[in-house]
């Protein structure tokens, strides 16, 4: 008992004592008119007015106004507040880890301007404080602080696999000295990876690495830390996510890169681009840019040429939340599209309207919530079926990870690929 | 100035000090530092969350709520002319006939919107599921505060009851979720520099 009350006072503490404005100006703004349902995917997928995101802004906004406000305190009943005690706590975890994907669209919509994304992380962030974090997403943050990478991979299959990937390049470019470096230092980019692709999708790495070769680029993956993703993002545990952010960091320091390129992935160029210079409170000596930047810019500047006769089917293209909505990365892939696909079609909504796969978040690694996840993948499984595409495109391995499970679910019959890879397909090799 | 104004202008000083504080203590607070490079633009992002965010046609908590946008928004308008009633009856103002004939048009189509609103809430599931008493509170409290004032604006016999109503409505502001007159102003700036840092917002080629 002691134990849940001290763990109570620390995730208390967050509310008590903000570091800034940003968060009691969110807690005290929602007026609950309900006008954000229509906003979520679990609520238009179940109807069930728990999911309503002013709610799950409403069980810390009720736990802030019990503990840290007079009317709170002393008339609870009127404005609603509630204790942290069991009931709650078990409300929070499965409203906040279970039914959020921290896409951002209500936040967008919201008809005040509550940040609900970012009160739904400081939910987490009180529950992981409270060691209540979903075991089966926390396992994932433990593999990635204690081997380096989320998915534990050693450095011996990883270094196997771009041998492999490499002689395949060097088959498909027709030439011996095309490679895929290794830890090579004052390279103009370091290259990161999702563990996805070495694990489960390597033709994403030979992709890329064909499109570095066509644009005669200087640049390197790294053995020590390749892993673009930080899932302690989702848990909301700063000190977890430190560890990860600052590996990458030390590791362009010591590979003294000139830009850090961020795989095809929403979560990890989010946590790395914009989050991680606030979790190491400093500004980066270097840059860090995505991929779907970088391959703009090189279809921009000339670096490589593509016949977008080579990739003739019916495409669409799902915007990734965090890459998107929440990342600014909003035109970019429009133009690659465009440059590298003849027939090309918008979902309905797209851009910063896009909905969220259903496997952001954090919902992909907690296996609890499979039933819920992939009934709120209805939605998008119907946006693409409306777009009458053959392949759907998305610069994000988690994102394709949840679209291959739509596509089998509901039986779309269209094959999923990263942008690299549509690229690298129409790519034409001087 | 006589009693029942008094009161009111008391209540509506402890409001204001009331709300000071909250702002004094957000203004000391501060905004998030961000250590990440920007790469929007914060002087047209700010602006643009107050205004170009706010066109219907861009948030779905309009665009699919159109009845509850327009009521909303009278309903608002309503309020501040109310407000703005307070001080001018505080003042002594007299109106024209003309005037007075709008700003009672305009209060009762006011106040229909807030009773809309009510009954929207009391009966609709998922509103009554996300509502606790302040909000039937507020909600009340501010439609009485839009009817007390179009009745002064008809009579002066009826000003002990409006002063009461308003300052019924001052005491109670800065203790529920009426705070969003202020923290809306706030939450709106902090979502203008969180997008327009990221250069999400101003939105350019997409709805």
């Amino acid at each position: 008992m002691d134990n849940f009350k001290n763990k109570k006072d620390k995730a208390i503490r967050i509310l008590s004592e903000p570091k800034d404005s940003k968060l009691i100006t969110h807690l005290n703004s929602c007026v609950h008119c309900g006008l954000c349902a229509e906003s979520c995917m679990y609520y238009l997928a179940t109807n069930d007015e728990k999911y309503i995101p002013a709610k799950k802004v409403d069980i810390i906004s009720s736990i802030y106004q019990r503990y840290c406000t007079f009317t709170g305190k002393y008339f609870p009943v009127l404005t609603g507040s509630k204790e942290l005690d069991e009931e709650t706590k078990d409300e929070m975890i499965d409203l906040l880890f279970g039914a959020c994907t921290l896409c951002g669209r209500c936040t967008k919509h919201c008809s005040i301007g509550v940040d609900i994304s970012y009160v739904v992380r400081t939910g987490r962030q009180m529950l992981s404080e409270m060691d209540m974090v979903p075991a089966t997403l926390q396992s994932t943050v433990n593999a990635a602080v204690q081997t380096g990478n989320n998915m534990s991979i050693p450095t011996e299959e990883f270094t196997d696999t771009l041998a492999w990937l490499e002689d395949e390049l060097k088959n498909e470019v027709n030439d011996p000295m095309a490679a895929i470096p290794l830890n090579v230092t004052n390279t103009n980019i370091l290259y990161t990876l999702n563990p996805r692709e070495p694990k489960f999708f390597p033709l994403s790495i030979s992709a890329m690495a064909k499109v570095f070769y066509a644009a005669k680029e200087s640049w390197t993956l790294s053995t020590i830390m390749y892993d673009v993703t930080n899932y302690a993002y989702f848990t909301s545990n700063n000190e977890e996510a430190i560890i990860i952010a600052q590996r990458l960091y030390d590791e362009m320091l010591n590979l003294n890169s000139n830009r850090c390129i961020l795989a095809e992935c929403g979560h990890g160029s989010r946590a790395f681009r914009w989050e991680a210079p606030n979790y190491l409170r400093k500004k980066f000596p270097f840059e860090v840019i995505t991929a779907v930047e970088l391959l703009a810019e090189y279809i921009s500047s000339g670096r490589i040429k593509l016949d977008k006769e080579l990739n003739k089917e019916v495409m669409t293209l799902h915007d990734p939340c965090n890459l998107v909505r929440e990342g600014g990365v909003i035109e970019q892939q429009r133009y690659i599209m465009k440059n590298t696909v003849c027939n090309f079609v918008e979902m309905t909504p797209h851009g910063t309207e896009n909905f969220c796969c259903g496997g952001g978040g954090g919902q992909l690694a907690m296996s609890e919530y499979n039933e819920r996840r992939m009934k709120i993948a209805e939605i998008k499984a119907e946006q693409i079926r409306r777009t009458g595409a053959k392949v759907v495109v998305t610069p994000c391995h988690n994102c394709v990870d949840q679209l291959m499970q739509i596509d089998n679910k509901f039986k779309l019959g269209v094959k999923i690929k990263t942008l690299a890879e549509i690229v690298a397909d129409a790519i034409i090799l001087e | 100035m006589k009693f029942y104004q008094l009161v009111s202008f008391t209540a509506f000083l402890i409001c204001l000090i009331s709300l000071s504080y909250h702002f004094f203590r957000l203004v000391k607070l501060g905004s998030p530092k961000d250590y990440s490079s920007k790469i929007g633009n914060l002087y047209s992002a700010i602006p643009y969350s107050f205004i170009g965010a706010m066109n219907p046609l861009k948030k779905e908590s309009a665009y699919l709520h159109y009845p509850t946008y327009a009521a909303g928004i009278l309903y608002h308008s309503g309020t501040f002319i109310s407000f703005i009633l307070y001080f001018l009856f505080l003042f002594s103002f007299s109106f024209s006939d003309f005037l007075q004939y709008i700003l009672i048009c305009g209060l009762a189509v006011s106040i229909a919107s807030g009773i809309g609103i009510f009954i929207k809430r009391v009966s609709l599931k998922k509103l009554r599921y996300l509502s606790c008493p302040d909000d039937y509170i507020s909600n009340l409290l501010v439609t009485a505060f839009q009817i007390f004032t179009l009745l002064a604006t008809i009579s002066e016999s009826n000003a002990t009851y409006y002063n009461i109503g308003a300052a019924l409505l001052f005491l109670y502001l800065p203790l529920g979720k009426l705070k969003h007159s202020l923290y809306f102003f706030a939450a709106r700036f902090h979502l203008g520099y969180y997008y327009g840092w990221r250069g999400i917002w101003p939105v350019k080629n997409h709805k």
